[in-house]
């Protein structure tokens, strides 16, 4: 796991920034770069602290208690839950630009 | 004039009930404060414009007799708390004009009891923080100095209280960000269990850990509002079933472990130290018994956070997308739409927690980063849960350090990190946590003690710290 402990060069952050849809200057970028170093350092800690786990773990739900604090399915059946139209109005409120009741979007195709 | 400074929720409660005074008299008591102060300590970034509305139903439950032991109590909530038809904004640019359409269950539950909620109060942007710095709409200044930050993220809530601006507040922790606060305002401050309170209506950070805690200046009025917000909710699917509540509770033996190898190795101050050990030989001469107790995976618990929390915040603040609610920007396509409205609406602190989640996450690290992250959680889960088979609870100092001053630490993050080092166990863990203010320094500067507990053994922490409480005022 040696990348662990490799620096963060401004490419990576900038591929970073797109794939989480923030817009960022360059100078910002530089800056996460250098902060990342300090920080990744620090949860690099991970990998000395990975060899207290022992053997191979499932780390879904198979087998496994909600208790035992990996992950789990919390799910319930999808139900309806309100009337229809009982939010409508208060959550359009929230919404940039909506129109005949429906928010409104860039075309996407 | 009513005595703000020595109120708790039971003398308010007796005197509002024998009508020493009125409801309306006590929120504007503290209002008048808030007048006076908030304009530099900014505590608040609103005062509610209902509050009319709310002292005349509290008021009313007094005069037909149905009042509670919390109705007419005046308290701030912190702005990541949806209180339905008011602003919440996390602090945020993205979420500036954001109304909440529906009351978080811990609003509700306070309002049953005819609580007067004055307003909202500030905090880092998303809780993303130790010093309430991060907030888009300025810094919070610490009552006790205010040359120094009030700690945070839940900062504003705890600066409410601790200048008689609210009797009481609620914050919200995801690692520190109210027994922090609270240390640095010299108030007691309560992280309950994981699933103990709702956290629904409470804008999520990092969901596996986020919990709401209680503020106040003792441990009875912590107390108070903990019993009045600790209930199952459908709502949640992390909220502990009523069934499951009701465990079988082992009497207190007096016994508490100290994490010797882990508080040496977290960068303690002296003069926090010096303060620790004379809190513990004050426990020690009223019968308590504490010994030095091995969790040698603890050390990791900061680092450990340091991953599944941007993990869980990248996906959390994914739906800020200038779509359906809050800062929109204009565009050419749907692409810049995000990448225009996210850049502008998100701060700094929150943009490098974003990054650093995507980059945990992402293909060829999420394995290294986040699978063993959470099975490191577990082990710390563990150790925790098999050393309160020997001692009730475990006792740290709360924050290593004494507040510090405003901006020393914001352009080091990880500095600014470490001030949770001795939070982040309980966090991981599930289990409750409480700081208790523990006396000051010569300059008047707060020190806290930290109590940990098993799941659902707040009763533990309410009693130790009620005896700390006594001690430390003695």
């Amino acid at each position: 796991m040696s990348f662990l402990t490799n620096r963060m060069q401004i490419e990576d952050v900038k591929k970073l920034a797109n794939l989480a849809r923030i817009d960022m200057s360059e100078d910002e970028m530089k800056e996460v770069a250098k902060d990342f170093d300090s920080i990744l350092a620090y949860v690099g800690q991970v990998q000395e602290a990975s060899k207290l786990v022992q053997g191979e773990q499932d780390i879904t739900e198979k087998g496994k208690r909600p208790e035992d604090h990996f992950l789990y399915n919390v799910m319930r059946e999808d139900v309806t839950t309100n009337k229809s139209g009982e939010h409508t109005e208060k959550i359009l409120k929230n919404a940039p630009e909506t129109e005949d009741g429906f928010i409104k979007v860039k075309q996407i195709m | 004039m009513i005595d703000l400074k020595n109120l708790t929720i039971e003398k308010a409660h007796e005197s509002l009930k024998n009508k020493e005074y009125s409801v309306r008299e006590l929120a504007d008591a503290y209002l008048d404060v808030i007048k006076e102060k908030n304009s530099v300590i900014n505590a608040y970034l609103e005062v509610y414009k209902d509050i009319d509305e709310q002292v005349k139903i509290a008021q009313e439950m007094f005069d037909n007799d149905t009042a509670t032991l919390l109705t007419g109590i005046p308290i701030a909530i912190k702005d990541n708390i949806l209180y339905e038809g008011h602003v919440a904004s996390a602090s945020s640019k993205i979420l500036e004009n954001h109304i909440a359409t529906y009351d978080s269950f811990v609003i509700h539950k306070l309002k049953e009891q005819g609580v007067v909620v004055l307003g909202r109060t500030n905090m880092d942007e998303f809780a993303m923080g130790s010093s309430t710095e991060t907030s888009a709409y300025g810094v919070t200044r610490n009552p006790l100095d205010t040359e120094r930050v009030p700690g945070g993220s839940s900062g504003g809530s705890a600066a409410s209280v601790a200048a008689l601006m609210s009797l009481a507040s609620l914050g919200t922790e995801t690692c520190g960000s109210v027994r922090q606060p609270a240390s640095f305002c010299g108030l007691v401050g309560l992280k309950p269990s994981y699933g103990a309170v709702s956290r629904s209506g409470i804008i999520a950070m990092g969901s596996s850990l986020d919990q709401v805690g209680p503020m106040g200046k003792s441990v009875n009025d912590v107390e108070i509002i903990f019993n009045a917000i600790s209930k199952h909710d459908a709502k949640d699917s992390t909220s502990i079933p009523d069934e499951k509540r009701n465990i079988l509770k082992n009497p207190i033996k007096k016994r508490i472990g100290i994490p010797r190898e882990f508080l040496q190795g977290g960068g303690i101050d002296s003069e926090v130290l010096k303060n620790f050990e004379e809190g513990c030989e004050k426990l020690r001469k009223v019968g308590y018994e504490i010994v030095d107790v091995s969790l040698p995976s603890i050390k990791y618990s900061l680092a450990i956070y340091y991953i599944i929390m941007p993990a869980e915040v990248s996906s959390n603040l994914a739906r800020y997308d200038g779509i359906r609610y809050g800062l929109s920007e204009k565009a050419d396509n749907l692409f810049d739409v995000y990448a225009k409205s996210r850049g502008k609406g998100f701060g700094k602190e929150a943009r490098r927690r974003i990054l650093l989640g995507t980059y945990i996450l992402s293909h060829g690290y999420h394995d290294a980063y986040y699978n063993t992250a959470i099975k490191v959680r577990k082990i710390i889960k563990d150790e925790l849960t098999n050393i309160f088979s020997e001692v009730d609870a475990i006792i740290t100092p709360t924050v290593p350090f004494l507040p510090f001053k405003l901006g020393e630490r914001l352009n080091d993050p990880m500095s600014m990190y470490l001030c949770d080092i001795f939070s982040a166990p309980a966090n991981l863990a599930d289990i409750p946590s409480i700081s208790i203010p523990s006396g000051k320094t010569e300059a008047g500067l707060p020190f806290g003690i930290q109590i940990t507990a098993p799941f659902l053994r707040e009763d533990i922490l309410f009693a130790i710290g009620k005896d700390l409480e006594k001690l430390i005022a003695e």
